[in-house]
């Protein structure tokens, strides 16, 4: 059997015939998750964070535009590189910096704190530090859809490094054996910490390993969010229609270190040269412009409201006062 | 709600619980290797799948991380799903999710994830190393378990029945070497027991013998022989070692003055250290002796009968304590 991994989605819809209220949602939340993480990023080199900062530049297409496919009741299970997907679902980006600075505020109250924040109440699952931990929960949350007969879906982040854990390989083995409706979208970075992809698979693509599942799998340009977006969609409306789940990989780079403390001198000047002018944002942002769907004043506006937006998040966030220790044994068990 | 067979055994009272909480709530689920078509390995889930369907008992792939964390997401979003892992010496497998999904998650977040794992342990089917393993200590530390551990077939039922309707994950180790070997005194009450409620299971005035699991009926046969030469047991079944009964352990003690505890697994670490413990800091004054721990000795547990019994404790030792424990 021929690989059903590919490098492109089915042709694409032209840029007229797309919805420009969702194209221009999808440019803001890319947008003010770039202004947020410069934020961050400068909040941690000023000593504002408790530990580092895992921003997730370069990967707002995947983000954003994977997110972007959702109805607010389907199910995510993001991870450190996803701040995209939790603004498009209604996080406030203060939550997110108070979670970074183990505020009473943060989305756990401080008992948890850095990358590790999420809301059920937008149905995203918190995920512990072992990713991706979180396809198996994620897998979980599908079968409780399918299990009450609901067409919600739930959709799954994970890195390339994750494609090595035996979690990756158990979710998937379960989810395509039970026909879940999910879909598992790999941000392929290029980097696991500091250890390069060619060193962590040995596959052509990390979306043939979709082949091993008998699922649909397909890579794309990781940097292109409407790509991204068009991939996603077809998985999501394949998994909604119970025909079970898809893995989409979105290639793109890791520009900053690991996280902020991360200098990431191991990583070649070219490939670094070569993603400078691959900007997500930007890139997007002149999709948008060439078709009319956005011009000059809606890029300066969105921009500078998005500045604002950031700025005073980290006002509200470093005002906020820190956890009170003293019911720190409350909530270790549920009533 | 009594059942009907008269004097179900240990393996009838933990199938029996599962049935009744799965007509009871339509939200229950099993979940595990063989559990459907099979009706798992030791045949508790027997009739399961023809019962309530493919939906609801659902067979895995060999895949103890991923299903345990298909739980975790489940129970998250409502689901009660009870895991069965086929022996507990493959839980190590799913030791990711447990510990840093189930057991935090509702401490980080304040949603609780309502899963039950049940898994046959223990020693004494010749099983060996792989097969005989006791695995409450490497659970027992981490805070957002609970940890169930029945040592009659009335507390197998009720037992679990509570452990279903509860809503934080909990470990239900079901001792295998007592499913065909111990029967019920009469019918099956199907009523939820407590948990964190210890039992005084015989009374007795010289010697305190702390123990759960098999070492409930292997503590009060010895308890009734002792008792022929003049030494009265009392036998306190934790029965949950998370939450644990402290008022009802200490209360022995302090009647008795003496304590012995007992388990099958290694001693080094063994949870009977936590009891020692515990009841050194509750019942200090009250003791007339140091507290003695009876548990297996530190090696695995091999597979050949000689063997096997040299390593998990045999009533001679148990008896031979208690007797120096209590004159002492």
């Amino acid at each position: 059997m021929a690989p059903r991994s590919r490098r492109k989605p089915a042709a694409a819809p032209k840029i007229t015939d797309r919805d420009p209220q969702l194209l221009r949602r999808i440019y803001e939340v890319m947008v003010l998750t770039r202004a947020v993480e410069d934020r961050m990023v400068a909040m941690y080199r000023g000593g504002d964070l408790l530990g580092s900062f895992y921003s997730g530049h370069w990967h707002e297409a995947i983000s954003v535009g994977a997110a972007s496919t959702l109805r607010p009741d389907d199910y995510l299970a993001p991870i450190h590189r996803d701040l995209g997907a939790h603004l498009w679902r209604g996080m406030e980006p203060w939550q997110v910096m108070a979670s970074f600075m183990g505020k009473a505020t943060s989305p756990t109250g401080g008992r948890d704190g850095t990358l590790h924040y999420g809301r059920l109440d937008l149905n995203i699952y918190n995920l512990p530090s072992h990713i991706p931990a979180n396809f198996p929960v994620a897998t979980g949350m599908a079968f409780a859809a399918k299990y009450r007969g609901e067409d919600r879906v739930c959709l799954a982040f994970c890195g390339d490094g994750s494609t090595s854990r035996a979690d990756f390989h158990e979710a998937l083995t379960l989810s395509s054996v039970l026909k879940l409706p999910n879909v598992f979208v790999i941000e392929n970075n290029q980097y696991a910490y500091s250890t390069p992809l060619r060193m962590t698979s040995n596959s052509e693509t990390l979306s043939a390993k979709a082949v091993a599942y008998g699922i649909p799998g397909v890579t794309v340009d990781g940097t292109d969010a409407l790509a991204v977006h068009d991939a996603v969609a077809e998985a999501v409306a394949r998994a909604r229609a119970g025909d079970g789940p898809s893995i989409v990989e979105g290639i793109t780079m890791r520009m900053h270190g690991h996280a902020e403390h991360d200098p990431a001198d191991y990583v070649a000047k070219e490939l670094y040269e070569e993603y400078a002018k691959k900007d997500p944002v930007e890139l997007y942002e002149n999709v948008l412009l060439k078709a009319g769907v956005i011009d000059d004043d809606t890029v300066k506006q969105v921009r500078e409201e998005t500045r604002q937006v950031a700025i005073a998040a980290r006002r509200k966030s470093l005002a906020d006062p820190m956890p009170d220790p003293s019911n720190i044994e409350d909530g270790v068990y549920a009533d | 709600m009594p059942t009907k067979n008269d004097n179900p055994t240990y393996l009838d009272a933990v199938s029996a619980a599962l049935d009744a909480e799965m007509e009871r709530d339509p939200d229950v689920f099993l979940i595990g290797e063989d559990v459907g078509q099979f009706g798992g390995a030791f045949k508790v889930t027997k009739g399961f799948l023809d019962k309530f369907g493919p939906r609801r008992v659902v067979d895995t792939p060999i895949a103890e991380t991923g299903f345990t964390g298909l739980a975790a997401g489940a129970a998250l979003v409502g689901l009660r799903p009870v895991v069965e892992f086929q022996f507990a010496d493959f839980i190590s497998c799913a030791f990711d999710p447990i510990i840093n999904v189930l057991a935090r998650h509702h401490w980080r977040t304040g949603d609780a994830m309502p899963v039950t794992m049940r898994a046959p342990f223990g020693a004494r089917l010749r099983a060996g190393p792989t097969h005989s393993q006791s695995v409450e200590s490497y659970f027992a530390h981490v805070p957002g378990l609970k940890i169930v551990m029945p040592g009659t077939p009335e507390d197998a039922a009720g037992l679990l029945i509570s452990a279903i309707r509860d809503n934080n994950p909990t470990l239900y180790l079901e001792n295998k070497y007592l499913y065909r070997r111990l029967r019920a005194a009469g019918p099956l009450s199907l009523d939820p027991i407590p948990l964190g409620q210890a039992k005084v299971v015989r009374e007795g005035r010289d010697v305190t013998l702390v123990t759960y699991s098999a070492g409930v009926s292997q503590g009060v046969e010895v308890a009734e022989e002792l008792d022929k030469d003049g030494i009265s047991v009392e036998v306190v079944d934790v029965r949950t070692l998370v939450p644990l009964d402290v008022e009802t352990i200490a209360n022995s003690v302090r009647k008795t003055s003496r304590a012995v505890v007992l388990h099958e697994a290694a001693k080094r670490l063994g949870y009977g250290a936590e009891i020692a413990a515990t009841i050194q800091e509750e019942c200090f004054w009250h003791l007339d002796q140091p507290v003695v721990r009876i548990a297996a000795k530190n090696t695995p547990t091999p597979t050949s009968p000689p063997l096997e019994d040299a390593v998990i404790p045999q009533p001679a030792e148990i008896a031979e304590t208690l007797r120096k424990v209590a004159r002492a």
